[in-house]
């Protein structure tokens, strides 16, 4: 069924997809978290995953970005295999937030930024000892992108603050700032608006389509249909791990079985069935 | 300091009377100076003189009159200056303290040396009585909010002028303590510079101090060192305390590279002792005496570098294991290494192995080092000043400190040392944002490592002789316990907590034998009490009182100004 | 036939390191701590029934006064053991791991000195600065039990005789009392024993208590081993226990006694039959301890906590 679903998408067919999953599967003993994923992200889209809880979202986010190593299956990304390894995932350009906020509680805003630049410099151990002025270009250069990426997601007066004092909200852009200086093409976002208010929520929206605009292609999980339904290009829904529906907003809106699959999950998530979401 | 507080509707009833009582005892406990401590000649500085204070008894009589000083101050400017605020009462009331505990101390100090409490002049009984009593009366003022004296602006010239004033006031300390034969005037004196320090710290002073001379980082840093070199000129010849000297510099160079593994990267390393010993063995086996293992002489920069290689590349070994264990595990996996270190390093004596250590016996002779033609075994003489053997180390020693001080504090405030706050932070996340968490901790293993085998090959002529025994399990947890103690990440911490477990033992023979049984005691109270160590940093005291949000938004204030990433860790403090 | 042999002395060896081990697991299973002061746990029992020993009067042999000995231990190392989760672990239950880490290396030195320091103060006591001759128990202590041309130390017997029973006392105590099944709880979710009325701190004290009572028959066994106990006899026995607990699988009890038995037969074995076997068996043993926690962290059997360490 995904394979309908994907040729109707109204995708622009002469790009390359920046990321292809091809049948993606993630086993945890018996349980199959994510069954055969098939699943494309071209650059500049906004893709949206939805998905009852315990549908296998997060963990299928984990193997997008190296977490896991899918039991079977395969991510090209840019043309290149995916390694299994979170530090050079980053490195090919995927960058990820995460569900429950993992920022670095007693840096301040400033260093979570720049710890992120880490990547993306190379000054080793001898040159941070003997400080010659490639060195201090290249300190000089973090800072001022750190900076310049706090300003963007509109946090440039709480720099100097430690993450763990920021407000919730503030955390979540934080989140983001620190993703974007890695200087990803693919941003992956875990449910960016979670406990944000509605007035949050829609700076939120306003940010990603700034960071669309910046040329990068974004996934986001998201719980809130009206924010994925105005935010995406395309949405795919996930149901115990398999791709229900993939298409634009308004087909999956309108889909029978992605309304379904919402209200009929509540019984077997009592079950106990579900719930490798971490 | 926080005892139970004392309602504040009766702390404003009692103020007054607090206040008056206060300035009795201060006065009460200048005065008891001048009366005779004890009966006999033999405690402390000898204090049995009436009108005639010794310079401990000086000390007390200063202390004294500060006490009242600061209570009138805060009567006088109760608000501070303009919007500067000063913590008068705090300051009292941690003075108040120190000398109760100051008085304590000297009544210990007394009985024990004199035998007995009955040999406790009136003198001691009276400024300890007025001390307890002035104790009380302060806990029934009221503090002030933290002082902001740190926010004052200072012209340079000020600036140099605290710096050069805290200097020389250092030097005094360590002529003086390293001067004592008393093991009473020792600790008195050690916990007069306790009380001192503590006092700065609470009336704000310290924070003045310390953003003054931050301003003006490397008149500081330039200013410590050229004190530090001064120091054995003030010595005049003397080679025992010399040796002490120098052997507290290995120590501290070692505690300093310990803590680019503990205090940066994070990495409980309990056997740490061993890349000092492979470096000395190194070094030992290469010295080209009779007694060494090879019969090669190459020159000693090769040497070092060679023992901090070997050093650095057991580090790798003992470092690999972090790619699939960590925390306590890791620790039992250092542990086990270290073990493994002093086993193979007995053994390998001709009979159970190839015969590199000569086994327990060691290594027994290393001879001097001679660089460019300088002989660190002779003495020398400049401006009619003796410089003798362990002088010439001494100095070698500080150049070589200097050098771990400028590593550590460069590492940790670059791209390196922010990867390793990260991976302190979330291992995970940290990794997720690209950071090369198994590299950045191999590179902890191996730099910390590499610091121990240079100073190893240093230490292995400074001791003439190179023993397994040196190397032991327990010589690794005194250098833990110098960088917990002195506060994890920071350089000052570090040097005060390697300076003070070196210096105590050695000065305090009468406590020799217990010394190890308070150690241990030193440990377990430290961590229910003040386990950022006696310097925190501050990011490290986050991490231990995760709950305390004052701190948190007090840091903000601290942190946010900073421009450079993680300048306020570590060097300049 | 040397192979035999060793694997017989491995045996009792093991046994003991078994005893110990459980000390480790049951406290790490319930708290995730490692307590690394427990080696001076078995010391402090080892001399606790040394202690009760020189209080009867009369140097008695008979095999009557083991038992006595035995309880002797026990009361020793339970109470240093409680004492010191009370002490110095209980605050620091919510603090970072590198505290109690400190603090046990600090209670650790704190009782090997204390007791060497002092315990030859007591009148009519050895000094405990070097070596104190143990008593030898008639019947569990003197000439080996020749069996088929093997040598069968006493005190070997009598370590696996207590291994046995001590298995046997556990199994019910964690399996069929009422505190053992809260401990079981305990280890599971303490947040959630709690809210079901579990006291967590007794359930914890009683761990340490189990383990110390362990660790006292262990010291006693030692003792008629090696015919003599030493002040620091627990920091070499304690590490090899807890790589026996770690190769078990820390926190599952079987998992230490089976591991006690495997460390001790390979430490004979490496002893007897490698060269220069006695001189490098401690070398062995700690790089086994290595190669388990690098590559099988979880154990033979399966840790019941995964390492978060």
């Amino acid at each position: 069924m995904t394979q309908t679903a994907t040729t109707d998408a109204g995708t622009p067919t002469e790009l390359e997809p920046l990321l292809s999953a091809r049948q993606v599967t993630m086993r945890f003993g018996g349980l199959v978290a994510v069954d055969k994923v098939d699943f494309d992200v071209y650059p500049g889209e906004i893709m949206g995953l939805i998905g009852p809880n315990g549908a296998g979202k997060t963990t299928f986010f984990n193997c997008l970005t190296g977490l896991y190593k899918p039991t079977s299956g395969r991510v090209v990304f840019n043309g290149a295999l995916l390694p299994p390894k979170p530090g050079r995932v980053v490195r090919a350009g995927v960058a990820r937030t995460f569900q429950n906020i993992r920022l670095f509680a007693n840096m301040t805003a400033l260093e979570n930024v720049m710890v992120a630049r880490y990547c993306r410099t190379s000054s080793g151990p001898l040159t941070s000892i003997v400080r010659g002025p490639k060195y201090r270009r290249e300190e000089r250069e973090t800072e001022d992108r750190a900076t310049e990426l706090l300003d963007f997601v509109g946090l440039p007066e709480v720099a100097g603050n430690l993450a763990r004092n920021l407000s919730y909200g503030d955390q979540r852009r934080l989140e983001i700032a620190r993703a974007l200086a890695t200087d990803p093409k693919l941003l992956l976002l875990d449910e960016p608006t979670a406990g944000m208010n509605p007035q949050e929520t829609r700076q939120a929206e306003e940010l990603i389509f700034k960071i669309k605009d910046r040329g990068l292609a974004v996934i986001t999980i998201e719980h809130d249909m009206r924010f994925i339904f105005n935010l995406c290009d395309r949405v795919l829904c996930l149901v115990q791990g398999r791709p229900l529906v993939l298409g634009t907003p308004d087909q999956v809106q309108s889909d029978p079985r992605v309304i379904e699959a919402y209200i009929g999950t509540g019984a077997q998530e009592a079950d106990g069935q579900v719930g490798r979401d971490a | 300091m926080s005892l139970p507080g004392i309602p504040v509707a009766i702390r404003r009833r009692y103020g007054p009377v607090a206040r008056i009582v206060t300035i009795a005892c201060g006065v009460i406990i200048a005065a008891s100076a001048y009366l005779p401590w004890a009966y006999g000649s033999d405690a402390l500085d000898n204090v049995t003189y009436v009108g005639g204070p010794s310079f401990i008894q000086f000390i007390a009589l200063g202390m004294g009159l500060v006490l009242p000083a600061l209570v009138v101050c805060s009567i006088r400017w109760p608000a501070g200056f303009g919007r500067t605020r000063v913590g008068w009462i705090r300051g009292a009331r941690a003075l108040a303290t120190g000398l109760l505990i100051i008085f304590v101390v000297i009544a210990g100090a007394i009985s024990v040396q004199l035998g007995g409490t009955i040999n406790i002049n009136y003198g001691a009984w009276v400024g300890l009585a007025a001390a307890l009593i002035g104790f009380v009366a302060t806990r029934f003022l009221v503090q002030e909010g933290a002082p902001t004296v740190n926010r004052l602006k200072t012209p340079g010239w000020l600036s140099i002028l605290a710096i050069a004033v805290v200097m020389l006031v250092m030097l005094f300390v360590a002529y003086y303590a390293l001067d004592q034969s008393n093991p009473g005037t020792f600790v008195t004196f050690i916990v007069y510079t306790g009380v001192g320090v503590a006092v700065l710290l609470r009336t704000g002073a310290l924070g003045w101090l310390t953003a003054a001379t931050g301003a003006h980082r490397r008149v500081m840093l330039l200013a410590a060192f050229l004190v530090a070199f001064l120091f054995p000129f003030t010595q005049g010849g003397s080679d025992a305390n010399m040796s002490i000297a120098a052997q507290v510099l290995v120590f501290a160079a070692t505690a300093m590279g310990l803590n680019i593994v503990v205090g940066l990267a994070g990495l409980l390393d309990l056997g740490y002792i061993a890349f000092l010993g492979s470096g000395a063995f190194v070094a030992a086996m290469l010295s080209g005496t009779a007694m060494a293992t090879f019969d090669v002489h190459p020159p000693f920069i090769v040497t070092m570098l060679l023992s901090g290689c070997v050093a650095a590349t057991l580090g790798l070994v003992i470092g690999s294991p972090t790619l699939r264990v960590s925390g306590d595990y890791l620790a039992i996996i250092t542990l086990a290494f270290g073990e493994i270190f002093r086993l193979s390093m007995n053994n390998l004596d001709g009979s159970d192995g190839p015969d590199l250590t000569h086994g327990s016996r060691g290594i027994s002779d290393t001879g001097d080092l001679n660089l460019f033609g300088f002989d660190f075994g002779a003495t020398h003489t400049i401006a009619g000043i003796e410089i003798g053997r362990f002088a010439n180390y001494y100095f070698i020693l500080l150049i070589w400190l200097a050098i771990v001080i400028l590593i550590f504090s460069r590492l940790n405030n670059s791209r390196i040392g922010r990867g390793w706050v990260a991976i302190r932070e979330d291992e995970k996340a940290a990794e997720a944002m690209g950071v090369n968490v198994f590299g950045l901790k191999l590179l902890a293993f191996a730099s910390g490592a590499f610091l121990a085998g240079v100073a190893g090959s240093i230490k292995a002529h400074v001791d003439i002789s190179v023993t397994p025994d040196s190397y032991v399990f327990l010589q690794s947890s005194f250098l833990l316990a110098a960088v917990v103690l002195g506060g994890m990440g920071t350089v000052l911490g570090v040097l005060i907590g390697a300076t003070l477990l070196q210096l105590m033992p050695e000065k305090l023979r009468f406590v020799n034998e217990y010394r190890l049984m308070f150690f241990g005691l030193l440990l377990v109270v430290m961590m229910r009490f003040r386990p950022e160590g006696i310097i925190a940093s501050e990011r490290r005291q986050l991490e231990f009182h995760d709950e305390d949000e004052e701190l948190a938004e007090r840091l903000d204030d601290n942190l946010g100004p900073s421009t450079g990433a993680v300048a306020v860790e570590g060097a300049s403090r | 036939m040397i192979v035999l042999q060793a694997m017989v002395d491995g045996l009792s060896l093991g046994a003991l390191y078994a005893l110990i081990a459980v000390g480790y697991t049951v406290v790490y299973g319930i708290i995730q701590l490692i307590n690394f002061a427990h080696g001076e746990v078995f010391m402090v029992g080892a001399f606790g029934s040394m202690t009760v020993w020189l209080l009867v009067p009369g140097q008695q042999l008979g095999l009557w006064m083991l038992p006595i000995m035995l309880i002797g231990g026990m009361v020793a190392s339970v109470a240093i053991a409680l004492l010191m989760e009370r002490v110095a672990y209980r605050p620091l239950r919510n603090s970072p791991r590198l505290a109690p880490l400190i603090t046990a290396i600090g209670v650790s030195v704190f009782l090997q000195e204390f007791v060497r320091l002092f315990y030859g103060r007591i009148p009519g006591f050895p000094d405990a600065k070097a070596n104190v001759t143990f008593p030898t128990i008639e019947g569990v202590t003197g000439t080996a039990i020749k069996l088929g041309g093997l040598d069968i130390d006493r005190p070997t017997i009598f370590t696996l005789a207590a291994l046995i029973v001590c298995t046997v006392f556990l199994y019910l105590f964690v399996n069929k009392s009422r505190i053992g099944r809260a401990m079981q709880a305990t280890s599971q979710d303490p947040d959630t024993a709690r809210l079901m009325g579990i006291n967590v701190d007794r359930i914890i004290m009683i761990a340490f208590a189990v383990g110390a009572v362990l660790a006292a028959i262990a010291g006693t066994a030692q003792g008629m081993m090696n015919t003599n106990i030493n002040f620091k006899m627990g920091f070499i026995a304690g590490l090899k226990a807890f790589s026996a607990a770690v190769l078990g699988g820390i926190g599952n009890i079987w998992g230490a006694l089976v591991g006690g038995l495997v460390i001790g037969v390979l430490e004979s074995l490496a002893t007897q039959v490698m060269p220069h076997g006695s001189a490098w068996k401690d070398v062995w043993a700690f790089v086994v301890l290595i190669l388990i926690l690098v590559f099988r962290p979880q154990g033979l059997l399966g840790a019941r906590v995964v390492d978060r360490a």
